[in-house]
């Protein structure tokens, strides 16, 4: 049982603290995604399971083991750097059998290792050579070819696609995900890109500022973020946030500013009575949003600054009272620079946070 | 093509621009050696009348021959690779301390740093005074007692020669050690973290990746500890005015040509490790040099 447990897990350096409190059960086989802005301790954690930092308080434990004091090499795991760590000295393949050598695997066994993991990931005819003679992408692959041969119970993966270019980005996801299905081991995957986190993992775990913001499947953290940090940092375009006074009329729950009028959700409107008065954050997707009738008493009035056609899809920046918004709207849309329209969403699209604790409604 | 028209000026001006330095290279560097060679074919001395007679081997055969020599050859090598050996050993212990941040760390920089940044004119007359206390101190009969039975047994000025080597020493490791430990900062942290996942030895790591990643800065270490060995030995002798008379190749030669006015002779006798040293100097580029013909050119996609 590959299964990794953080419990309580802290880091400070010095004046630092860097990792706070996070508590994350990984069960076998799961491939799970930290992802967050740079600082936010996800690196810091990663190191942390592998042993290249120490931990300052709570304990990790990896399949049955409390790791805590066990020294990286023993701990069974491989992990996949940023900038792919390969000796420049060594050959393709002497780099993939170096961890199979420092444990003393007999030769036939190390062959066999790497032979099957170059064909996995289709590097056959690059063991003979040296990393500075490889491009990007083969690197890359080199690196989880040398995770990959010593079998292990977790990988660790450090942000392995950020020095890629942004195709080659996306070809990688996709063999990474194919890989995991093959492999069915428990992976830690950390990326400061959430189009990554979303494609490639089971579950994602948002980090901030050292703590946990959301521990989700990547569908449950885009449709019910927690909070207004989660909102924004799930999606692209980012969601949309506007300040609205909360108000009740006719026995249904409103929210108002400029320019804008949504009713609230009856689901929602019971939590949203509370508020009653007060202005809350008010968050809709740009993809949620469509063009709507002129008439109606609610929706938004937007005035376009930027048309950003993109063929699938058009973005359009607008202004809504005070507020800048993105609007994701179907290509046969024609708006121009300064007209006025009108944008509405469905209720139950809307999201709502407190504006001071920033938590979802 | 109109491109390579352009490029014989680029490099014709490529030529005249380098000019100057070439002369001054050839005027200082290459005419004066080319004339030691050939001197040390005849028998060149203010001794001689008439003109200096071509002589052919003679002044080498004549050092083969010359116990003298083999001695002042022994010394002079030994001296050399001794010295680089201890230079290196120290210098990477130095680098290895110094290579990750520790709380005294400022300070064990400074006191590793001092011994190279300290005028080495004072230096060397302090090591010399240390060996060979000019006035009588709390250990000076000590010091004495053990000059005696090291020049006893290896000659006159042996114990002289044992500050210079001590100088040295002392010296060129605090360079070597700041050397390489730009040479290991220069090493990305991952190469090493990647080892720590690998293996528990720190010995092995060591050896595995260190040393290999490291090539190039200790084959330029070796290479600077062996020429500042030789120059050391010539600067040292003129600065404490031949106190050093152990015999060394430089040394000998100059009293050859200076005093005995056998400038043939001396020019044969410089000449004479010349071989030895191209070797080292071959063998060190060898190893420095990292650049190696690509396989295949790699292909522009993935």
């Amino acid at each position: 049982m590959a299964q990794v447990v953080m419990k309580d897990l802290n880091k400070k350096y010095d004046e630092v603290h860097a990792v706070k409190d996070v508590n994350l059960h990984i069960r076998d086989k799961e491939f799970v995604v930290l992802v967050g802005p740079s600082g936010c301790g996800k690196s810091t954690t990663l190191r942390m399971v592998a042993g290249l930092e120490e931990i300052s308080g709570g304990e990790i434990v990896i399949g049955d083991r409390v790791v805590n004091d066990l020294p990286p090499k023993d701990r069974d795991i491989a992990m996949v750097f940023q900038n792919y760590a390969l000796y420049p000295h060594m050959t393709v393949y002497d780099n993939m059998a170096f961890g199979l050598k420092m444990r003393k695997f007999p030769k036939a066994e190390i062959e066999k290792r790497v032979q099957d993991a170059a064909d996995i990931l289709g590097i056959r005819e690059l063991l003979k050579r040296k990393p500075r003679q490889l491009s990007g992408g083969q690197r890359q692959r080199v690196a989880v070819g040398r995770a990959i041969v010593r079998h292990p119970q977790v990988f660790l993966f450090d942000e392995p696609l950020s020095n890629l270019d942004a195709k080659l980005r996306v070809q990688m996801r996709v063999e990474l995900k194919r890989l995991h299905d093959r492999l069915e081991t428990t992976a830690i995957y950390v990326t400061h890109d959430q189009v990554e986190a979303m494609t490639l993992g089971d579950r994602v775990v948002v980090m901030k500022d050292g703590y946990i913001q959301q521990v989700g499947e990547p569908l449950e953290l885009y449709g019910k973020p927690a909070n207004r940090f989660v909102a924004g940092f799930i999606g692209s375009p980012a969601m949309n946030f506007a300040e609205a006074t909360v108000g009740e009329e006719n026995g249904s729950v409103l929210v108002t500013n400029a320019g804008l009028r949504m009713t609230v959700p009856p689901a929602k409107a019971d939590r949203m009575r509370a508020y009653k008065g007060q202005t809350v954050t008010m968050g809709v997707r740009p993809e949620d949003m469509h063009i709507a009738a002129a008439d109606g008493r609610t929706g938004l009035d937007a005035v376009v600054e930027v048309v950003e056609p993109l063929g699938s899809e058009i973005l359009l920046d607008v202004m809504v009272g005070n507020t800048v918004m993105v609007a994701r709207v179907d290509p046969t849309v024609r708006a121009k620079v300064h007209e006025k329209i009108r944008l509405n969403v469905h209720p139950d699209r809307l999201h709502f946070f407190d504006a001071k604790t920033e938590q979802a409604i | 093509m109109a491109s390579s028209k352009s490029r014989r000026r680029d490099v014709a001006i490529a030529y005249a621009l380098m000019a100057p330095a070439l002369l001054l290279m050839a005027g200082v560097l290459a005419y004066p050696i080319a004339w030691e060679v050939w001197a040390s074919f005849t028998d060149l001395s203010p001794m001689n009348d008439g003109g200096p007679r071509f002589v052919g081997l003679a002044n080498y055969r004549a050092l083969v021959a010359d116990p003298q020599f083999w001695w002042a050859a022994t010394v002079t090598v030994g001296f050399a690779v001794v010295t680089t050996v201890v230079k290196l050993a120290i210098g990477i212990g130095f680098a290895l301390l110094l290579v990750r941040p520790f709380r005294l760390r400022p300070l064990v920089f400074m006191a590793v740093f001092l011994p190279w940044a300290y005028p080495a004119s004072v230096s060397v007359i302090g090591w010399y005074w240390t060996l060979s206390p000019p006035i009588p101190t709390a250990y000076s009969q000590f010091m004495g007692t053990l000059k005696y039975h090291v020049d006893g047994a290896l000659g006159t000025g042996a114990w002289a020669f044992l500050s210079v080597t001590l100088f040295n020493i002392w010296r060129g490791s605090s360079f070597i050690g700041v050397f390489l430990l730009a040479g290991l900062n220069a090493i990305p942290t991952e190469l090493f973290e990647y080892a720590l996942l690998e293996s528990k030895s720190a010995w092995r790591r060591f050896w595995v990746v260190t040393v290999p990643l490291l090539k190039p800065f200790l084959a330029l270490a070796v290479f600077l500890s062996l020429t500042t060995a030789f120059s050391d030995l010539s600067n040292v002798w003129m600065l404490t005015a031949g106190r050093i008379v152990f015999p060394v190749i430089g040394t000998h030669a100059y009293w050859l040509a200076i005093k005995g006015g056998q400038l043939g002779a001396a020019c044969a006798l410089s000449l004479a490790l010349v071989p030895f040293l191209l070797v080292v100097l071959f063998l060190l580029f060898r190893a420095f040099d990292r650049a190696e013909r690509p396989v295949a050119a790699p292909k522009a996609a993935t």
